[in-house]
This record gives structure tokens, sequence and C-alpha cells, in this order.
């Protein structure tokens, strides 16, 4: 969903698993095996069970699933507290990346339930039963929950995200207007998690090429920045075949922000540019 | 080897891609109208005979109109195609495909235009 103001909250919605056949076009190595199970602390009354990708570089063997029972009483409301209970209290090899608790960091991106948020953000009462937590799809995994983000920011330094101006720099800040500064609005609250990247089909068949809704959403922060003096660099960089135009609106990405912003509308203003700096 | 930012930048920005993006969307455009038409006109001519039809294809604006929707239709379905291709193939099979759409879809629009041609300038 798309936050229009900031007294609404981002809510996910809900999209069941594509039925395409599970382990489909996965490499044998990478077939996910059924792991062991970790049962509920007695006297646990409330117990919630959540199915988590296991994988260890470091031993053999194929990526499992491992199943934890967690006593909803001696827990937080967040899929996030679900997980340091878990690490805390049950297995400390669980591995998984968080750092601000608050939605505002983007380190705990995944696949909850089968879309991508953040496992900050999302209540354990939303979780079907059982809940299934997964790294983010279309990554390299490093352990468990931690995907190799490498690439993608790799490809967002290569936008150059940050201010290019020509102008000497003046003795205070360089000026906006209200109205200039809001065009930002709705792109600059992009806190990089890479859901909407991971979510992309366009990313998963062209990912080496296809700058991905993240990183594109990035580049139109800075397009639309009244401040900003390197459109015509910055175009030439995105008017590619690939890198741009691999976007087919299929909208993921705006279905799985976790901050309700737009990466598609961000995408289509680029091409608007384009259009418009053709003629 | 290579470092993750010499991967992400590969061969460099193309510079180019907007003409096919926009003829896609002008072309699609321009199919509306056209496809109403051809469609309107064949549930119009669904009872007639033969030389019914061949009389409303040899007025001006029906074969006019129909040389456009062809010119229209191969251009966006070859465009499309090579979209498709680019997306999923990624074997050395790509290149022969995407000329195989190019030439296809020429031939289909050449012999659509031709046979209309054939049929203005018939006795």
């Amino acid at each position: 969903m798309i936050v229009e103001s900031s007294d609404q909250v981002a809510r996910f919605t809900l999209l069941k698993r594509f039925p395409v056949p599970r382990n489909f076009k996965v490499t044998p190595e990478s077939r996910i095996e059924k792991g062991r199970t970790w049962p509920a602390p007695p006297g646990a009354s409330r117990i919630k069970t959540f199915e988590v990708y296991r994988y260890d570089p470091e031993r053999d063997g194929n990526p499992r699933i491992d199943t934890f029972e967690v006593d909803l009483d001696d827990c937080g409301p967040m899929v996030l507290d679900a997980l340091i209970w878990i690490k805390n209290k049950v297995d400390s090899t669980l591995a998984f990346r968080r750092s601000c608790r608050e939605g505002v960091c983007g380190s705990c991106a995944m696949t909850l339930d089968g879309t991508n948020w953040l496992a900050c953000t999302r209540f354990i009462s939303d979780m079907s039963k059982p809940a299934t937590i997964y790294p983010l799809a279309n990554l390299p995994v490093i352990k468990d929950l931690v995907p190799d983000t490498t690439h993608l920011f790799a490809q967002y330094e290569m936008i150059e995200p940050w201010l290019h101006a020509t102008t000497p720099t003046p003795e205070k800040e360089r000026l906006q207007s209200p109205q200039e500064r809001s065009q930002v609005d709705g792109y600059y609250e992009c806190i990089l998690c890479f859901c909407c990247t991971s979510g992309c089909p366009s990313h998963w068949w062209n990912g080496d090429r296809f700058l991905g809704p993240a990183v594109l959403l990035q580049s139109w922060r800075w397009l639309a920045d009244s401040r900003d003096e390197a459109k015509e660099k910055r175009l030439d960089t995105l008017e590619d075949p690939f890198r741009l135009y691999r976007c087919h609106t299929i909208l993921n990405c705006t279905r799985t922000c976790p901050k309700g912003l737009n990466p598609g509308k961000a995408i289509a203003e680029i091409k608007k540019m384009v259009v418009e700096r053709e003629g | 080897m290579r470092s993750p930012l010499a991967r992400a930048e590969g061969l460099g920005s193309a510079k180019g891609g907007v003409k096919h993006w926009w003829a896609e969307r002008v072309s699609a455009v321009a199919l509306v109208p056209l496809t109403v038409w051809f469609l309107g006109s064949v549930i119009a001519h669904a009872g007639g005979d033969y030389d019914a039809v061949i009389t409303w294809l040899k007025t001006p604006l029906a074969s006019l109109a129909m040389i456009v929707l062809l010119l229209a239709l191969f251009h966006h379905t070859a465009l499309g195609l090579q979209v498709v291709i680019e997306d999923y193939v990624h074997s050395d099979a790509r290149f022969a495909a995407l000329i195989a759409v190019r030439l296809g879809c020429l031939a289909l629009a050449s012999a659509g235009i031709v046979a209309t041609l054939r049929i203005v300038f018939s006795p």
C-alpha cells in the first residue's frame, strides 16, 4: 500500500505464494530440506510456530527449515522480537540482521509469509499459521536470514547518490523553496532495505544490468532535487534498455514497500523525464 | 576478481532505449482506435459475401486504415517480442531470436500491405 500522509501506517497486503512447484529450477545443493523442531518451553500457554530458513555455509548440507515454537507471553509483539527471543533463548546460532527495531534502518528486511517486509514492523499476530521466515529472495545467502547485498549497493554506488553541483558552495546552505522541497517527498524516505528489488521479477531475470526499483527510486530522489545540477549525467547513466527500461511496471515493488513508498511511480517519472529531454 | 562496482557498471550505459520505449507506447495508443475500427468493420461485414468485403476494402479510408493498422500492429509486435526475448533468453540464441522476430514481423507486415494494395488496384 502507498502511504499518502504521515498519520497513515504502512500495512502489508496479503499475497499468497504463486502456485509453482516447490524447488522449481532450484539447483540440488540449494533445495530446502526439513530441519529440526524446537519445542516451546514447558508451561508455555500461548504458542506461535515459526518456520525459519536456516543455512550455514561452514557446515555441509542443504538449507533447511527449522520449526520454532515461541512463547508469546515471554516475547514482544513483533516478528523481530520473536527472532531475538529465539536467538536468546533457543538457538543462539540463528543469524539475522537487525539494528533500529523501529523501521528506519532497513536491516531486518526478510520474506515473511511469502512477501518482503521488515521483521520489526510486522506484528506476530498478522502472521499466518505457521509463520514462515525466509531471507530476501534472489540474493546469495551468507548465513540463515542474512543475504549478500554487495551487488545492490554497488548498483546504488553507480548512480552517485549525493548532491552534484558546480555552483560554488554558498556560505550557508543551498536554498530550496518549500514547494521544491516537497518534490522529494515520498522518495527521500527510502531506507534501502531492498524489499522491492528482491521482489522484482525483472531484477530476478536481469539483475546484473537492471538497476532495480530501490536504486531507481534513489535516482529519482536526486533527479527531483532542485539543488542538483547533474541531470544530464544522471539521465545518461540511466537511459539504457536494461538499466531503466527493464522495468515493465509489474509493481511488486510498490506492493511490498514497508515504508509505503511508490518505486513504480518514481521509475515512471524517470521515463517521463527522459522523454521530455528528447523533445 | 572484478570489483562489485565494475560488475554493476558492466559495459556502461547504452544512452538509448527511450525511442524503443516511446515507439511501443505510441503504437499501443494508435492500436486502440485501429483495432476498434477493424473489429467493428469485420462484424459489420459478418454476413456479407466476398464482393462486399472487397468493395469495402477498396474504399480509400478502409484501405488506408488497414495499411496503418498493419504497420502499427507489426511494429508493436516486434518491439514487444524484442523485450520478451531480452528478458528471458540469456543464451547465444538471443541474437538469432531477435533477428528472426524482426524479419518475421517485417515479412508479415509486408505480406499484409501487398495483399491490401493488390485488392485496391485490382480491376
